[in-house]
């Protein structure tokens, strides 16, 4: 019984940060239909700004989380004008390369620059446990990654919410024609749309650099994740990507708890693919039925 | 200059290049044992690349994760050859290993073909990456067969250049193999599919089925190039078997040579080869090869779309041509858009009623 809960806490909380992580290539594929290929490779290289900042200036990863935000909002708007720009209205296949290499360049720079080690970063606030009673522990480290989660989910669907530039968002999303004849400027949208879920993206990769191993390759799995939640939950939506990214941490963290021996961790990777398999497979005509558009669970 | 003196200076400069591989061997300081084992590796990465452009250039399937096949045919060739594995701890000869572990790859590419042939475009690609990390992990949790991450040793006892010689023999033979598929009817039903899927399955062709047994060749010959590496590696584990850089390198070759043309990985993995030498000949940029790799991947996709082949032939911009094969994809256009965009497509074609000689000159022959 106490394995079961603690199990659920930390599915729990490994769900909370699997949102954070998610959330920008979700919506990057549900607003301007493009996958981003790179998207490990922006928690990447937040990781590693975060290690940075807290070995060479020992600041925590949780208050260099927002100019490392901002650093990457500027990265993520030049790259889109550059890059993505020329790509976003051809066809899935050729974003789909060009970000491919974008991955390879920024994985393998972070290799140039930083070396291939395995880095972790220490954080002093988020040393430690709560316990719950005799039954459970709780990660600091965990709650505080959860917390700023669930601030930047709130905060995030109130601005597609309530906001004039968050309302142009979903109707880019959308309809793209019609957003444009009643005087939305597209590019403007895209480039901010971009610019921001780099911005969260790297920002979750600095929270988490704390709790997952930090190298340069450590990309893709994550980026394999974010496609099997988004498979779940459908595009650019922020409470599906919630419930799917609640789901996917639950089913791994049971699995690594209750699998044999020390294969837990791989264990859980089989399972989030055997998960996007059954789900790709069961719906072999797309995933998203009638495609959902950014957040249309709103209504 | 015209299209017959392309394909003589071509052919020249193959058979010129055959020959000299032919005598590399011989040529006493320039044949030794370790130029041998680089160019036997070069062949090899030609070969996948051949194999990987069966499904990612003639039938229009970017296989992500296509390092997997090589993985696991290094993998079956391992268990086989090897005394450290719990369950087979025989040490088969090398021939049976050979072609048990193709036919196994081929097995398991089948499977996996069944299910992922069926999805489109992106999610075939991320669902084969899926794949590739997945078969990494299940070979480490089957520890009593592969002895968990560790590895497996096999006995080192190989006579380089008569191993040189079997690779050069088995790529040329894929070369005509991928030469001659093109040109069968099987091969034009891929082009088919790859053109227009729907199309091709309304003319009656058996698009699930083709797929499949394209994607099981393509699998089964990686897998036997995956268990040749293997013998002459004597040594494999998880990190070294199943690696990236073999589809990066499948997908870049074949992209900056021309993708879904014959000649087009051959040249570019070649092209990448020499332009590897290049930098790691200077101590500076030897960590930075694959920096320039992905640089020029961005650039051949945006800027060179059909690869070099394209640029003698002064062809279109070839992967605009890729048809969304789902109405979901689109979904964030309006249904009026996705009608307009097909029917400019439909009018750039030159046959818009044949799927099949949609690219009359595309590997140099008219039809």
């Amino acid at each position: 019984m106490d394995t079961l809960v603690q199990a659920l806490i930390n599915g729990i909380a490994v769900g909370g940060f699997l949102t954070l992580m998610v959330l920008g290539f979700s919506i990057i594929w549900g607003v301007m239909g493009v996958i981003n290929f790179a998207h490990g490779e922006f928690i990447m290289v937040g990781a590693y700004m975060a290690w940075y900042a807290r070995s060479e200036w020992g600041v925590e990863p949780l208050y260099s989380a927002l100019p490392i935000f901002l650093i990457m909002f500027v990265v993520g708007f030049v790259l889109q004008k550059l890059v993505v720009n020329k790509v976003i209205d051809r066809p899935h296949l050729v974003s789909l390369l060009v970000m491919f290499a974008v991955s390879i360049i920024m994985s393998n720079s972070v290799k140039l620059i930083a070396g291939a080690d395995f880095r972790r970063v220490n954080s002093d606030i988020q040393r430690g446990f709560w316990e719950l009673g005799d039954i459970a522990t709780i990660p600091r480290k965990h709650t505080v990654v959860l917390v700023v989660a669930i601030i930047v989910l709130v905060a995030l669907q109130t601005f597609l919410q309530k906001t004039r530039l968050g309302k142009s968002i979903r109707a880019a999303a959308q309809n793209r024609e019609a957003a444009q004849i009643v005087g939305i400027d597209i590019k403007w949208v895209y480039a901010f749309t971009f610019a921001l879920c780099i911005g969260i993206t790297a920002m979750s990769g600095a929270l988490t650099s704390t709790i997952i191993p930090v190298f340069p390759f450590m990309g893709p799995p994550w980026a394999l994740r974010a496609f099997v939640i988004t498979a779940l939950s459908g595009l650019g939506s922020v409470k599906g990507t919630l419930g799917a990214a609640m789901f996917l941490g639950l089913l791994e963290s049971l699995v690594a708890t209750y699998a044999p021996g020390s294969s837990g961790s791989q264990l859980a990777v089989i399972t989030a693919f055997g998960l996007l398999v059954v789900t790709l497979v069961l719906r072999p005509q797309g995933l998203f039925g009638g495609l959902r558009p950014v957040d249309a669970g709103g209504h | 200059m015209n299209k017959a003196v392309f394909k003589t200076i071509g052919l020249v400069l193959a058979a010129l290049l055959v020959a000299m591989l032919f005598f590399l061997p011989m040529l006493g300081h320039y044949g030794n044992d370790s130029t041998l084992f680089t160019v036997t590796l070069l062949l090899a990465s030609v070969g996948t690349a051949i194999s990987w452009n069966l499904t990612g250039g003639f039938t229009g399937y970017v296989d992500f994760g296509h390092a997997v096949w090589w993985g696991i045919g290094a993998y079956t060739t391992g268990v086989l050859m090897s005394n450290e594995s719990e369950w087979i701890p025989q040490q088969w000869p090398l021939v049976p290993a050979l072609i048990v572990s193709m036919f196994f790859t081929a097995l398991v590419a089948n499977l996996v073909g069944r299910l992922t042939m069926r999805l489109s475009g992106p999610y075939f690609s991320i669902a084969m990456l899926g794949f590739f990390v997945f078969f990494r992990e299940v070979v480490r949790v089957v520890g009593p067969l592969t002895n968990r991450g560790i590895g497996l040793t096999i006995k080192p006892v190989i006579n380089r250049p008569l191993w040189y010689y079997i690779t050069l023999i088995f790529v040329l033979f894929l070369v005509y193999l991928s030469w001659w598929l093109r040109r069968t009817r099987f091969g034009a039903s891929l082009i088919a599919i790859r053109e227009d899927e729907i199309g091709a399955e309304m003319r009656g062709i058996d698009t699930t089925r083709n797929k499949v047994m394209v994607f099981t060749l393509s699998g089964a010959i990686t897998g036997l190039l995956g268990g040749m590496w293997a013998y002459q590696n004597t040594f494999l584990d998880p990190d070294i078997a199943f690696v990236e850089v073999r589809t990066i390198d499948a997908v870049m070759g074949t992209m900056l040579g021309g993708l879904g043309t014959v000649a087009g990985p051959i040249i570019g993995m070649v092209f990448l080869f020499v332009l590897r030498e290049l930098l790691w000949t200077q101590e500076s940029l030897l960590q930075t090869h694959l920096i320039v790799q992905g640089l020029l991947l961005g650039a051949v996709v945006l800027y060179l779309p059909k690869g070099l082949m394209g640029l003698v032939r002064g062809e279109v911009a070839f992967l605009d041509r890729f048809r969304e094969r789902s109405s979901t994809f689109d979904g964030m256009e309006s249904a009026v858009l996705e009608a307009q965009e097909s029917s400019i497509s439909d009018s750039e074609n030159e046959h818009p009623n044949d799927p099949v000689a949609m690219h009359p000159t595309w590997d140099g022959r008219t039809s």
